[in-house]
């Protein structure tokens, strides 16, 4: 299907978050953090680095010329043709899923490309072209995030990690698969040379990755996180997950009494979500059978959106205090910008292999 | 964007780091200063990369400098375990402390499924010169030792022959006739173990799958056979190359360590079939329908047909040892006598003909610069005889004879001289070239231009037959 829409794109010229926009010039190498709910992209514009996403999801529509016109006349909208229906992807997903009053459907799934969805290859190569420019030079280095492998899913996280990477060969990139805790690791603990726990939480599931001297040690992955509190919280409460998203990710404070049942039941869920991360990583640590030797207590770093609630912090730090963890722990502290961590570190992956 | 509220010590050993909120913080100009030189003879080599690595402000340049580091810590490593002698590699290891970062030797340091390739860089001069200078501090030490080592001293249990000599490696008595049974079937197993009726005992608790075993025969003089085979048809013998210490009762615990460690990464790797430990315990590790990796850029021949890539029709067996040059056996006599029931009853099992056990040493290939030898375990020294096989030391080496492989001056400085089949096989090229009234080397070209044809001809062949599958897979996960 990929090979003869081409004519069907919408100009991706026109795209406001198009990461050429935010290049200058010359060769960059780029960091792209492939979550299951966003899509981030890094990339070094002059002295600063510029970061810029899309939403991982889309929907489609019946086609109509008059629809197409519609769409064709807002700048910000991505969409392709296929057959009778308009296939509308990236962050304009929302505003059409609230106008047809239908969910938004996802090309991945618990952080690896959905299998049970059909449009989920050609989606996710729609939103990955209208956020990375193709490369000036053959030697352009391209760094992706990818997940660590869920126990018993590895043969589906070859099938993504290898699917990932043809996509951006074929683009003319250098391209290479970095795990993404380690991207959080990369982005957050230079001040401790690398070395520490980086957590991602995105969407469709938890990473964690333990590394000494930029050298990860232990990587984990839960197929539990954003998703799993929105449909518990939607089935506890009678509510659209979309509507618990959008309430979760307006204001959510996990440090503050819980004012309504909504408020309570996602407060349940993220104390399950954070106690069954604490446990997984107590559980992981202990059972290490090589760990490098090393005085000092180290750093927990926590990114991806799901970490963004006002409290969050106190819940894992709280949490952790609580269980007898086998590794001391010097602080734990939120990333400078969770949403972009991963996408941060994978380019800084991608600099060290320019 | 909110702003994210910073950390707190939980374990309260150090201050948290300053860090503003809101975006990113940008970071400080990148320190145009040289990157530091590795340190090489320190006893604790990562509490140095940390100090070092804390004066370095640009991440980029951070990560280059440890991870090179570490690379370096790698290769030294790598030197100091080719230090001929168990005693004198510890000793080393205790010198350099290099051991310490032995957990940050990484395979795969993007953590992905499918880890790129390294290029591992040289050690700097200055670190040669410094290993170069332990290497000749701990022979000096070596020498103090021994000559102040009690005479009295009980000798080990099983001696390991590691010290080079120049008599050729001794031969272990061929098994008396009528001591064997003719067949060798299973008699019991249970959860771990199988249990064979010559005494074979096979430990399965590290076993695993590998890929499917798929490959193709070549014809000599017609080219790739169109029948695609999957069962075994030869032997390869390896060494493990890994961690080798006395074999004495205080070591019990590094004994034991090093074979485990060896075991979960070879189970890990997909290295081998089976691998016979010190005190010849069998393990199986990829099973023998499968494929593992042990023998990949490798000829052999046996009769008309040639084989370019032994992984595919060969069980891999690796007794765990250092080769040390092969002129004295580097195997105990429980190594010895573990291999060869194991190798009766994979002869047994799958009809493999003597003429297709062979060594890694004589099998293995250069492939793009057409020489033999790329790897050397075995290529001297291994007890063709006892095992019951024909000595394929003499046997004219079918890479040589076939393909024009030659060897290089890196192959003469370790194995001195080729060994007797590699003289036979010139000697044909030889009069072959005589009888055709063209030179040696003309023969030779045309010869390895056949080989890269073929080798050519099977990987495209793998790689289409690997397409198929793969989109026979896509299409039952899409269920079409």
């Amino acid at each position: 299907m990929a090979e003869n829409k081409d004519h069907l794109w919408k100009s991706p010229e026109d795209s406001p978050e198009k990461i050429e926009d935010l290049v200058k010039g010359g060769s960059h190498p780029v960091g792209i953090d492939v979550g299951t709910s966003k899509v981030v992209v890094s990339r070094r514009g002059g002295k600063d680095v510029a970061c810029a996403s899309q939403l991982n999801a889309f929907i489609p529509v019946p086609y109509s010329p008059v629809t197409e016109r519609t769409i064709q006349q807002q700048s910000d909208i991505h969409y392709y043709r296929d057959g009778d229906e308009i296939v509308i992807f990236g962050s304009a997903t929302e505003r059409f899923a609230n106008m047809f009053n239908a969910e938004a459907r996802r090309p991945m799934a618990d952080g690896l490309l959905n299998p049970k969805e059909k449009q989920a290859w050609p989606v996710l190569e729609a939103i990955l072209q209208s956020l990375v420019p193709k490369p000036r030079s053959s030697s352009e280095v391209l760094a992706f995030s990818v997940p660590a492998a869920p126990p018993g899913r590895e043969a589906q996280l070859t099938y993504h990690e290898a699917s990932l990477r043809q996509h951006f060969t074929s683009l003319g990139y250098k391209a290479m698969a970095i795990n993404e805790g380690l991207a959080v690791i990369f982005s957050e603990l230079e001040d401790h040379n690398f070395t520490g726990i980086g957590v991602s939480c995105g969407g469709g599931m938890c990473n964690a990755t333990l590394a000494f001297l930029s050298i990860p040690s232990i990587m984990f992955s839960l197929p539990k996180a954003g998703d799993f509190i929105d449909h518990s919280v939607g089935e506890a409460v009678g509510e659209h997950a979309t509507r618990v998203k959008v309430i979760k990710e307006e204001g959510l404070d996990l440090s503050r009494t819980p004012a309504d049942k909504l408020e309570k039941a996602l407060h349940i869920y993220y104390e399950d979500l954070v106690e069954t991360l604490v446990d997984t990583l107590r559980r992981t640590i202990a059972r290490a059978e090589k760990l490098p030797r090393t005085e000092r207590a180290l750093p927990i770093v926590l990114s991806g959106g799901t970490v963004k609630p006002r409290g969050f912090r106190e819940l894992f730090e709280r949490t952790l205090r609580g269980r007898s963890f086998p590794i001391e722990v010097a602080e734990v502290r939120v990333a400078s910008d969770p949403l972009t961590a991963t996408a941060r570190g994978a380019h800084i992956a991608a600099m060290f292999e320019k | 964007m909110a702003r994210v509220v910073q950390g707190r010590r939980v374990g309260g050993a150090r201050p948290p780091a300053a860090r503003g909120g809101g975006p990113p913080p940008r970071r400080p100009p990148a320190r145009s200063s040289p990157v530091p030189r590795t340190p090489v003879l320190r006893r604790h080599p990562i509490a140095s990369l940390e100090a070092r690595g804390r004066t370095i402000r640009d991440p980029v340049e951070k990560l280059r400098f440890l991870r090179r580091s570490l690379e370096r810590y790698e290769a030294l490593d790598e030197r100091l375990q080719a230090v001929p002698g168990a005693p004198l590699r510890w000793l080393a290891f205790r010198l350099t402390g290099v051991e310490e970062a032995r957990p940050l030797f990484s395979g795969n340091p993007w953590g992905a499924l499918d880890p790129p390739r390294r290029a591992r860089p040289p050690l700097p001069r200055r670190a040669r010169r410094a290993a170069n200078v332990a290497a000749l501090l701990l022979v000096a030490a070596a020498g103090l030792a021994l000559a102040s080592y009690p005479r009295s001293r009980p000798a080990p249990a099983v001696p390991i022959a590691a010290a080079p000599s120049t008599s050729p490696a001794e031969a272990l008595d061929p098994l008396p006739r009528g001591v064997a049974p003719a067949r060798v079937w299973m008699v019991d197993s249970g959860p771990g173990f199988e249990l064979y009726s010559n005494g074979l005992r096979i430990e399965t608790t590290y076993s695993i799958a590998g890929e499917p075993r798929r490959y193709r025969v070549f014809e000599i003089g017609q080219g790739m056979g169109s029948e695609v085979l999957d069962r075994p048809v030869g032997i390869v013998y390896h060494t493990s190359e890994s961690d080798i210490w006395p074999l004495e009762e205080s070591f019990n615990e590094k004994l034991r360590d090093s074979s485990q460690n060896l075991l979960r990464y070879l189970k890990k790797n997909r290295v081998y079939h089976y691998l016979i430990d010190r005190f010849g315990q069998v393990f199986r590790v990829v099973h023998e329908t499968d494929k593992a990796n042990h023998a990949g850029m490798s000829v052999w021949s046996t009769g008309s047909r040639a084989y370019l890539n032994l992984n595919g029709p060969t069980v891999g067996v690796s007794f765990e040892t250092r080769w040390e040059g092969g002129r004295a056996l580097p195997i105990t006599r429980a190594q010895f006598e573990a291999g060869r029931s194991l190798t009766d009853y994979l002869r047994d099992k799958w009809s493999i003909e003597a003429d297709m056990c062979v060594t890694h040493g004589l099998a293995s290939v250069n492939s793009r610069k057409h020489l033999i030898g790329h790897h050397l375990d075995w290529a001297r020294g291994f007890p063709f005889e006892a095992l019951g096989l024909p000595d394929h030391y003499r046997r004219a080496s079918p890479a040589v004879v076939l393909f024009g492989f030659g060897y290089d001056e890196q192959f003469l400085a370790v194995m001195g001289e080729p060994w007797p089949g590699v003289e036979e096989a010139e000697r044909r090229l030889e009069d072959e070239a005589a009888a055709a009234g063209r030179t040696v080397d003309e023969l030779r070209r045309e010869r390895a231009g056949t080989y890269d044809l073929w080798l050519d001809e099977q990987t495209r062949e793998a790689e289409t037959a690997e397409k198929a599958a793969a989109a026979t897979a896509r299409r039952a996960a899409s269920g079409g």
